[in-house]
């Protein structure tokens, strides 16, 4: 089956849902992504590196270096408290958005 | 997200910008492991999994392009990166982008140089609160000879101060150069008498003490205002300046004030002190004494317009008694009067060096096309990588601006030391070594550098970046379409064009400066020594004549002196001094617009110079004060009355026209002498001796001394000559008469010495322009020609056919380039000097010049292409 376009601004707050839980790295990011959307989201790595790159610059995410669980190294983004703040406004905002969209499509 | 937290990490991430990309490769390296190590799991060969995640990644390159220019202040990397590539490539081809630099360097920096003195002359404030308010008015003498812009009278300075509407105030000055002495050697200072309303008109303060009043100025209080030149050089600096006594013409001035560094006024930047006027009684009501200078204030809210119409109606109206008839005045921007004929020497030159700049930039944009059809698989395989259009255009510009920048650094070098040789052009009503390279001319040249890489590096940015890559990649031997080539031979007839304006103004001042170099004066110039000696300190007029003749005597006694003369006004050095005449039998009123130049000489002055006479004889020992007053004139006076019979005998008065007057008899005729000199028309002049003038005329003496040996080398003799005879005595103006001429000849020789600079690099730029063009053409149709040749096309057919092109090409814009110049001849007739260059010669010169030239460019590479070998040139294939 084809794969859904992610929607327009909403990789950065799944990108920081998925990092709410624990911190991760870019593939795991990628790889959360793909399983939680059942396969319908697949983001492409050069859709995903500039936002997370963005995303720490701006001082929502926290990176270091660290071993993998297969002892390789990998670069493991953590949400600063500034992107939790994002996340929890980006949510609710999106919550509303996604009421109000639905609703639309009902009264219709 | 502030704007401070933004550049904060924007100078963070280019701090950090090498580890950042260590990190991102090192990161996007982690990523295809994980993803082949996931592959592995899931079944797939090692090698297999790794070539899955490689393509799943997508490009690694392209990623971190997207990653970078993402992230605030990415910009700047992006750019960072192009300069450094553009820096890269100078290096790798240090003779290609030589030839550009120096190009540019030359457009650049002649640009510069002409901007800064254009800035200071013609842009930079005056020294004076609202500047752009100050007018100067003239009479407007129409209906005489001497000159259509004249001196006004004290006496109707103070009826337009009585009656105008639109001036705040009105200011007088008169000439006034006083003898400085009592405090060291004796010295001639130039000065002005000015009415007290002068410090008000101007409004600038003084930067010591203070300035006169009304009251001082009425009451001939004896009181100076000093520039800071002579505060410094002659005082030293002292503080205590002020209320010191200092001996002028022999009386006691107690100095007041000190003007800024900055002040000067007309006439003259070397005014050193300015005095009250008080002018005397007699003074108040004559309104023929015209040696008075007007300055105004315009009211606000008044147009110079306005102004005009105002004072012309008020002046008709203020003389309308004058014996000699009603006349108007001439009011004229201040600005435009300091400035003078150098305003249009300077746009001439302005436009001169934008052309220049131009032809740079038509020379670049054709080496960058070239070149750019050169980089076509370079460019091929950067988009086929990845890269957008828009990317590689910018890429395109930013090596532009590189290469601009350093043809700016490169002119700036170049511009510095030409100021030098501009400062001469700045005139000398205007203060000196003004033209500098400040942050208003360096601004002027980053945007001129900006708008020059626009200029040459769009049209090669955006065709550049037009490559199909499939096209070239495969090829390797890509030919350029027709259109690139009509672009670039469009260019080429643009630059000849140019060059070909630039060329004719070139010679058309060229010919001008030739003619004025070789006006005749009338005497030989050659080893004359000049120099004035005020003679206040003799007001008697028998001891005045005294005096002179004991300088002529002492002078001459000096080894190396052949003779020595005296005159009132030496030639080329005041325009001023004429007078109305009145022939016998002319009836009373017959006189108006009659006015001669009016010259008093002693017997042996004459001979001096070695003026040349025409009929009857100079000055002799017999022609006393109580003989029968005689006179002689100059040819043009004497044809303009006398035409075809002798002026001898004749006779006429001059000065006083009334009964009281005296008769002159004209003794002799003399070849004519440009007294006003040799940039102004010959005018009517009358020689008397000076045993016979009235006291008034001869309140100076100018000496002339020829001499056998260099005339600098006795200047030290001729002042102990004079001092011996009174210790007190100041020499003015001491120069010789060479460099008299040279001076007044100094603006046309610069500004034909500077065109023709800027007309030869347009010539050599254009050449080198169409030679570029060709040798490239030539170099894309080797196979073409290569065909030809197989084909049996001779080598002579060849080289006609690529010579023809330039040919063509140069014919095209020289015809253009001419029908431009005679627009560009148009404006620029003030510095023709009334003088009629020969037009037809100046462009057949031209033509024959630039065909020639451009004729050996075009050889070159024909002769170039005719060489070529078929047999290797279809291998090339």
């Amino acid at each position: 089956m084809e794969k859904l376009d992610i929607p327009q601004g909403t990789l950065d707050l799944m990108i920081l849902t998925i990092l709410v839980r624990e911190p991760m790295h870019g593939y795991g990011v990628s790889q959360r992504l793909a399983a939680l959307s059942r396969g319908e989201f697949q983001v492409n790595p050069g859709s995903l590196f500039p936002s997370l790159y963005r995303l720490e610059q701006d001082g929502k995410l926290n990176a270091e270096w660290r071993p993998t669980e297969n002892n390789r190294r990998a670069k493991y983004y953590r949400l600063t408290a500034a992107g939790k703040r994002q996340l929890e406004q980006h949510r609710e905002r999106w919550s509303r958005a996604t009421f109000a969209v639905t609703c639309v499509l009902e009264g219709a | 997200m502030t704007l401070l937290h933004r550049l904060r990490s924007i100078v963070l991430w280019i701090a950090r910008r090498n580890s950042a990309e260590r990190d991102l490769n090192d990161e996007l390296q982690a990523f295809v492991d994980m993803t082949a190590a996931d592959k592995v799991r899931a079944g797939a060969t090692p090698a297999e999994a790794r070539r899955l995640a490689v393509l799943e990644l997508g490009g690694l390159e392209q990623i971190k392009e997207q990653v970078r220019s993402g992230r605030h202040g990415g910009w700047l990397d992006v750019a960072g990166r192009d300069v450094s590539y553009g820096l890269r490539q100078v290096r790798r081809n240090p003779a290609f982008f030589g030839v550009a630099i120096a190009t540019l360097a030359l457009g650049i920096g002649g640009l510069t140089a002409m901007y800064s003195t254009f800035d200071a002359v013609l842009i930079r404030p005056l020294p004076y609160t609202e500047a752009d308010r100050l007018v100067m008015i003239w009479d407007a003498l129409a209906k005489t000879d001497i000159t259509s812009k004249g001196n006004s009278t004290p006496a109707e300075w103070i009826e337009w101060r009585r009656l105008n509407t639109v001036f705040t105030d009105l200011a007088a000055t008169q000439p006034g150069d006083a003898t400085l002495s009592g405090d060291g050697d004796p010295e001639q200072v130039p000065s002005r008498k000015v009415t007290w309303t002068f410090w008000s008109v101007l409004g600038t303060p003084p930067t010591l003490g203070r300035v006169f009043t009304e009251d001082e100025d009425l009451k001939r209080v004896r009181v100076v205002v000093i520039s800071y030149g002579l505060w410094q050089r002659r005082y030293g600096g002292a503080p205590d300046i002020i209320g010191r006594k200092i001996s002028l013409n022999d009386e006691a001035y107690e100095v007041i004030g000190v003007m800024p560094r900055s002040f000067y006024f007309m006439p003259s930047r070397e005014i050193d002190l300015w005095m009250p006027a008080s002018f005397p009684e007699w003074m108040r009501a004559n309104f023929t004494w015209h040696d008075a200078q007007i300055v105004a204030r315009l009211k606000p809210g008044i147009t110079l317009q306005q102004a005009r119409q105002a004072m012309t109606s008020l002046s008709l109206q203020v003389t309308a008694k004058d014996f000699r008839g009603p006349h108007s005045v001439i009011v004229t921007p201040l600005r435009e009067e300091i400035a003078g004929k150098t305003q249009t020497a300077l746009i001439l030159l302005l436009s001169a060096s934008v052309a220049l700049l131009l032809i740079a930039c038509v020379n670049l944009t054709n080496i960058l096309l070239s070149r750019g059809a050169a980089r076509r698989r370079e460019v091929a395989v950067r988009l086929a990588l990845g890269a957008g259009r828009g990317r590689l255009v910018r890429q395109f510009l930013t090596e532009s601006l590189v290469l601009a920048a350093l043809g700016t650094l490169t002119g700036l070098a170049l511009a510095v030391p030409a100021m030098r040789f501009l400062e001469r052009l700045v005139p000398e009503a205007m203060s000196a070594g003004r033209v500098t390279l400040d942050w208003r001319v360096l601004a002027f040249s980053t945007a001129v550098a900006i708008a020059a890489a626009v200029t040459f590096g769009l049209a090669p940015a955006l065709r550049g970046s037009r490559v199909a890559p499939q096209e070239g990649l495969g090829g390797g031997r890509g030919t350029a379409g027709a259109r690139s080539h009509a672009f670039q031979h469009s260019l080429i007839v643009v630059e000849t064009a140019l060059a070909v304006v630039l060329l004719v103004c070139g010679g058309l001042l060229l010919q001008t400066f030739r003619h004025l170099r070789n006006t005749d004066l009338g005497f030989k110039s050659e080893r004359l020594l000049t120099f004035e000696t005020p003679l206040f300190r003799y007001q008697d007029f028998d001891r005045r004549i005294a005096f002179v003749n004991a300088e002529i005597e002492n002078v001459r006694a000096i080894p190396g002196v052949v003779s020595a003369g005296a005159i009132n006004v030496i030639p080329f050095t005041n325009t001023a001094t004429a007078t109305f005449y009145l022939l016998e039998g002319q009836p009373k009123n017959g006189f108006v617009g009659q006015v001669a130049l009016i010259r008093n000489v002693s017997r042996d002055y004459f001979a001096t110079i070695g003026a040349q006479l025409r009929e009857g004889r100079f000055f002799t020992a017999s022609d006393r004060k109580s003989s029968l007053r005689v006179a002689i004139v100059n040819e043009l006076f004497a044809n303009r009355h006398f035409a075809g019979r002798s002026a001898l005998g004749q006779r006429f008065k001059f000065g006083q026209l009334d009964d009281d007057g005296h008769w002159f008899t004209i003794v002799g005729v003399l070849k004519s002498i440009p007294e006003s000199g040799v940039l102004e028309e010959t005018k009517p002049a009358v020689y008397r001796v000076r045993d016979q003038c009235e006291q008034i005329d001869d309140l100076s003496a100018g000496i002339v001394v020829r001499t056998a040996v260099e005339p600098a080398s006795i200047v030290p003799a001729v002042r102990q000559a004079i001092w011996s005879l009174d210790r007190n005595q100041p020499l003015a103006r001491i120069q010789t008469m060479e460099a008299l001429v040279d001076r007044q000849l100094s603006t046309p020789s610069q500004s034909t010495t500077l065109l023709g600079a800027f007309a030869f690099l347009a010539l050599l730029l254009a050449s080198l322009g169409i030679y570029g063009v060709l040798s490239y053409a030539v170099t894309q149709r080797t196979n073409e020609i290569g065909v030809r040749m197989a084909l049996g096309a001779t080598a002579g057919r060849i080289l006609v056919s690529v010579g023809r092109r330039g040919l063509e090409l140069t014919l095209c814009g020289l015809a253009i380039g001419l029908v431009l110049a005679v627009i560009a001849s148009r404006l620029m007739t003030a510095l023709l000097y009334g003088f009629r260059p020969d037009y037809a010669a100046t462009v057949a010169v031209v033509s024959v010049v630039l065909v020639g030239i451009a004729a050996a460019a075009c050889f070159v590479p024909a002769r170039r292409a005719s060489r070529i070998d078929p047999v290797l040139a279809l291998r090339h294939e």
